[in-house]
């Protein structure tokens, strides 16, 4: 953590230390972002093409992470990665087709409260095989470097991959949607499903490839960054929320919408966590620091312990003054 | 042009414009509905008529322009406060509550009108009054038999009714209703045709229909929309003979 | 006017809240006052342990139904009602524990603080959440729920650190609250209570309002309701009687801790509800009471209930769409004779009961074979010991270990396909 008062230091090594916070934050912020949009985005996409709200995505994400766990102490690390996701794309199928199309005629709220049990049972089983605790997911020692030196740290090289993944994929689904005619058949599944499928395009398989996609997106997150950060039973949920949060503020079904706020909450979160200040610090500044002691309570709260809950605080703000959301159409 | 008004409006539009992004849907509208009256608005499908509704109602704010009820400004009001100011509309897509009974979807329009909303402490059935005027609407859209019947288990053009009895409740002093009478038979028609003469007296009505019979009998004057725009307003007679409405929208049809 | 739909497929359409209320039929009454007759008497012939359990499922029934009238009655699906239940908990323990531990109203009164903090909370969280709706709103609720469940471990004064907050319940009224028969019956009383409440609120307007934001909150605004207003407005009662709920587990646990604010508490009181039937007013009562039940007599016997309470969920919500509550509605709307009726439910309870056999029986056996404990005990090479299940040991390496489940599990869904199969053909041929 950074100490931002220069109290004794030289302004030399505060300003390098501001600028070492500062370009961490910033290149952290940036790749959580990334990793927060490849889940946000299998999610709007799903959202927009089938109205649903996939509650259980963000379990994907998990049996990502547990899988390519699993699958490493066998098969090794980059087998691992991916084969991860192509199972987990194919549970999507399996979830789609078996459990979503059966309950579609009972309405949107329905399925979501589906996936929301499924995401309950998945969590469970989890449990059930692994332990309710983290598990020693690593970032294999062939990974475990430093990629280069920033103001005298080093900069993890694995974080930097997962940025690089992340826009890789970003870019592939960009490409894939706008310049392939499997793209544009999925877009014009996406507006118009019934128009589609009118037109002849076979309307259901598109659903299932397009869920199955979007969970294996999932997956691919989850195993790559399951690594770095922490692998346990809980961090669907943990994600789920803040996913939840991101495209309530950049709207649901605008992949633009879900970039910028993936990004901008990417940035606040790895920012905050650096700050030791509390608002009574701050207030010391101007002589009301003692007072704000005493009254303590949230005023004494440091931001880098609230740093987990900014982002909900964004939301609130982006309700209060454009309810619609960054991007989103209005309703 | 039409002929002098020696009465007050009860519903104006100046020069209204609404795009929806790149699409200029209505471009630059003047209409005007007196006390009163009884006005159509005809218009090829597509040329904006239920956009029209939708400016007027609330549900969107118009680009440009001023909407007035009366001498009230209230382009850009919220829809229940216009509402409130003595305006209802009915939906040209049926619009009702699909899984209340059709005594509980007219009470509700009802209710409101006794500002009932937020009355948490006595049952409905206690309200006389609310139950009166609920049952005489039953009665006026003849959906008597049907009371305890689900909205969603009507047959199309019973919901129409109710449809319009929902409009109805609110007791508004200006009625816009979109396509009432489609999907209804001959009879259907006739007799709802009728009912709106009645009940639009000491009210203003405007009505969105494509059944010719019904517009030239049943209105003062029509209103022809053409691409977001009208291109003509008076009197029956004198729409049925004019030459750009022919040409535009009604065609041979008139000839008959 | 169309038929009524026979098959268990497709949703009753009549939820019986939007019948007219000209009173429910006498059956009902009569079963209503055997069942607070059986409430009052209960605690007579009943263990304390079990005497707990019924204040946990009166408790749960309550908050059950107050989550009802915001999602089942006004369609509005909240994800994070564990926050109002939380606060109220909370509200009353910091009043009992006021004017030096006196309380600040008589013990009894003293859940009207649970009230009072799940309606403001209520407010706030309403309003912010009803500028949106559908899964919007879902999403915002279970952030905010999420916001408080972040925010509690830091406000030690408010919540208490890990250890909670703790009270005592003091005498009041010639009673000493000390004994859980007492409690019970202020539980009893104040769940009886709030639950006629919620019940005559459905047959005010606002109650009948809740209904039409339910089926065309669009509608409504056009019929000249200010929609935001009405929707906040069923928030707070849902928050205000959901804080109650939460007011009276705090009396009765004598304390809490942050750990109410977990997902676990708010996504209980989903499946309970949708488990019991949210078309029927007592059918999320009925399905938390059921739910809680089960818990209390399982928790001892297995370590996996929350799958098995999962698994129930979702076969629920695809095979019985209406939940509990709906196998009565079925059951009047269907036109054949009560015999044939009740054939075709034993058939059904048969085919599930194998089924759920099949499955525990796979979820034990993995249960105990994945346990740190027998992991183990694991040699390399040599066989897995045996698994100690239902009084018998199971070798896993044994054939008929995993064949008896997948049996139970394929004859159960034989049973339950052919049963579907055969009422379906009985509705076509009745239809024709």
């Amino acid at each position: 953590m950074v100490a931002m008062c220069g109290k004794g230091s030289s302004s030399r090594t505060f300003w390098n230390k501001l600028m070492e916070f500062f370009t961490v934050s910033l290149l952290n912020g940036t790749i959580y972002g990334l990793l927060l949009f490849m889940v946000s985005a299998g999610l709007t996409l799903i959202f927009g093409m089938m109205g649903v709200l996939n509650f259980a995505h963000t379990s994907f994400y998990m049996i990502g992470a547990y899988l390519a766990y699993s699958l490493q102490k066998v098969i090794g690390f980059w087998p691992a990665i991916i084969i991860a996701p192509i199972i987990v794309g194919f549970l999507g199928v399996i979830v789609e087709r078996f459990f979503l199309r059966r309950v579609h005629k009972y309405g949107h709220a329905h399925e979501l409260l589906v996936t929301f049990g499924l995401s309950f049972i998945i969590a469970e089983l989890i449990k059930l095989f692994f332990g309710n605790y983290p598990v020693n997911y690593q970032v294999p020692s062939s990974l475990n470097f430093a990629a280069f030196q920033l103001f005298g740290t080093d900069y993890p090289f694995y974080r930097l991959m997962m940025g690089v993944i992340s826009l890789l994929m970003f870019g592939l689904i960009f490409l894939l949607l706008s310049r392939t005619r499997v793209g544009i058949v999925v877009r014009s599944a996406i507006y118009r499903p019934k128009m589609a499928e009118a037109l002849g395009h076979n309307v259901p398989l598109v659903f299932m490839g397009v869920f199955g996609v979007g969970a294996g997106l999932a997956g691919l997150a989850g195993a790559v960054a399951g690594a770095f950060y922490t692998t346990n039973p809980n961090m669907a949920l943990e994600l789920g929320v803040l996913v939840f949060v991101v495209v309530v503020i950049g709207g649901l079904g605008s992949l633009e919408g879900a970039m910028v706020s993936s990004i901008l909450i990417g940035l606040i979160s790895s920012f905050a966590v650096g700050i030791d200040l509390s608002a009574a610090d701050v207030l010391g500044y101007v002589g009301a620091g003692e007072w704000a002691q005493q009254v303590g309570g949230l005023l004494t709260l440091k931001i880098s312990s609230l740093a987990a809950t900014i982002p909900f605080a964004l939301m609130l703000l982006v309700l209060l003054v454009r309810p619609s959301g960054l991007m989103g159409e209005k309703e | 042009m039409s002929m002098q008004n020696t009465k007050p409006v009860a519903l104006s539009l100046r020069d209204v414009h609404k795009s929806f992004g790149e699409a200029h849907i209505i471009r630059g509208v003047n209409l005007e509905l007196t006390e009163g009256e009884r006005h159509a608005i005809i218009g090829p499908n597509g040329a904006g008529k239920s956009t029209v509704f939708h400016l007027i109602s609330g549900q969107f704010k118009p680009s440009s322009g001023e909407i007035k009820l009366g001498q009230q400004v209230i382009s850009g009001l919220a829809p229940e406060k216009i509402n409130h100011l003595g305006l209802a509309r009915s939906f040209q897509i049926t619009n009702i509550f699909p899984k209340l009974s059709v005594y509980e979807n007219l009470r509700l329009g009802v209710m409101q009108r006794f500002g009932l909303q937020f009355n948490l402490w006595r049952p409905i059935a206690g309200f006389a009054k609310v139950r009166e005027l609920t049952e005489q609407l039953l009665e006026q859209v003849r959906l008597t038999r049907h009371r305890d019947t689900l909205g969603g288990e009507l047959s199309y053009s019973e919901q129409r009714s109710l449809e319009i009895g929902m409009t109805l409740a609110s007791d508004p002093k200006v009625i816009l209703l979109d396509e009432p009478m489609a999907g209804m038979s001959r009879e259907e028609t006739d007799y709802t045709a009728e009912l709106l003469r009645e009940l639009s007296v000491g009210r203003s009505l405007m009505i969105v229909e494509h059944d010719m019979d019904v517009v030239f009998s049943l209105c003062d004057r029509i209103s022809v929309l053409v691409y977001g725009q009208v291109i003509a307003t008076d009197t029956p007679e004198n729409i049925r003979n004019n030459k750009q409405v022919q040409e535009a929208y009604l065609g041979t049809e008139v000839a008959a | 006017m169309t038929t009524m739909n026979n098959s268990l497929d497709k949703p009753v359409a009549a939820p019986v809240l939007a019948a007219k209320p000209a009173g429910a039929p006498m059956l009902a009454k009569i079963l209503l006052a055997a069942l607070l007759l059986l409430l009052l008497a209960m605690p007579g012939f009943l263990s304390t342990s079990l005497v707990n359990a019924a204040i946990q499922m009166l408790i749960m029934a309550l908050f059950a139904s107050a989550f009802n009238v915001l999602a089942g009655q006004g369609g509005m699906l909240s994800f994070g009602h564990a926050a109002y239940f939380g606060i109220g908990a909370f509200a009353t323990l910091h009043a009992m524990n006021a004017v030096s531990g006196q309380g600040l109203l008589p013990t009894p009164l003293l859940p009207v603080f649970g009230a009072i903090g799940g309606a403001i909370t209520g407010l706030v969280a309403g309003w912010f959440s009803s500028k949106r709706s559908g899964v919007y709103f879902s999403m915002i609720t279970l952030a905010l729920a999420e916001l408080l469940h972040a925010l509690a471990p830091h406000l030690k004064s408010v919540f208490g650190g890990e250890s909670g907050v703790p009270s005592m319940r003091m005498p009041a009224w010639g009673f000493t609250f000390g004994t859980p028969v007492e409690v019970y019956y202020l539980t009893l009383a104040w769940v009886v209570a709030s639950l006629a409440l919620l019940f005559f609120f459905t047959r005010t307007p606002l109650g009948r309002l809740t209904l039409g934001l339910r089926e065309n909150a669009h509608r409504l605004k056009f019929l000249g309701y200010n929609v935001h207003m009405a929707r906040v407005m069923v928030f707070v009662i849902s928050a205000t009687f959901t804080g109650i709920a939460g007011g009276l587990l705090a009396m009765s646990n004598e304390a809490a801790n942050y750990s109410v604010f977990e997902v676990r508490l708010s996504s209980e009181v989903v499946l309970n509800s949708y488990i019991g039937g949210v078309g029927v007013f007592f059918g999320p009562a009925l399905g938390a009471a059921v739910m809680t039940f089960f818990g209390y007599a399982v928790s001892d016997l297995t370590r996996s209930w929350l799958l098995y309470q999962g698994i129930i969920f979702v076969a629920v919500m695809m095979f019985m769409p209406n939940g509990l509550s709906g196998i009565v509605a079925w059951w009047r709307a269907s036109k054949f004779t009560g015999a044939t009726k009740l054939g075709y439910v034993l058939a059904w309870s048969v085919g599930t009961l194998l089924c759920a056999a099949g499955v525990v029986f796979i979820v034990e056996l993995l249960q105990r074979m994945l346990s740190d404990d027998y992991q183990f005990q694991l040699v390399q090479g040599q066989p897995w010991p045996a698994l100690n299940l239902f009084g018998q040991a199971w070798l896993p390496g044994a054939v008929v270990t995993w064949l008896l489940p997948v049996a139970l599990l394929a004859i159960g869904g034989v049973v339950l396909k052919l049963t579907s199969a055969r009422w379906q053909a009985l509705n076509d041929g009745e239809a024709q």
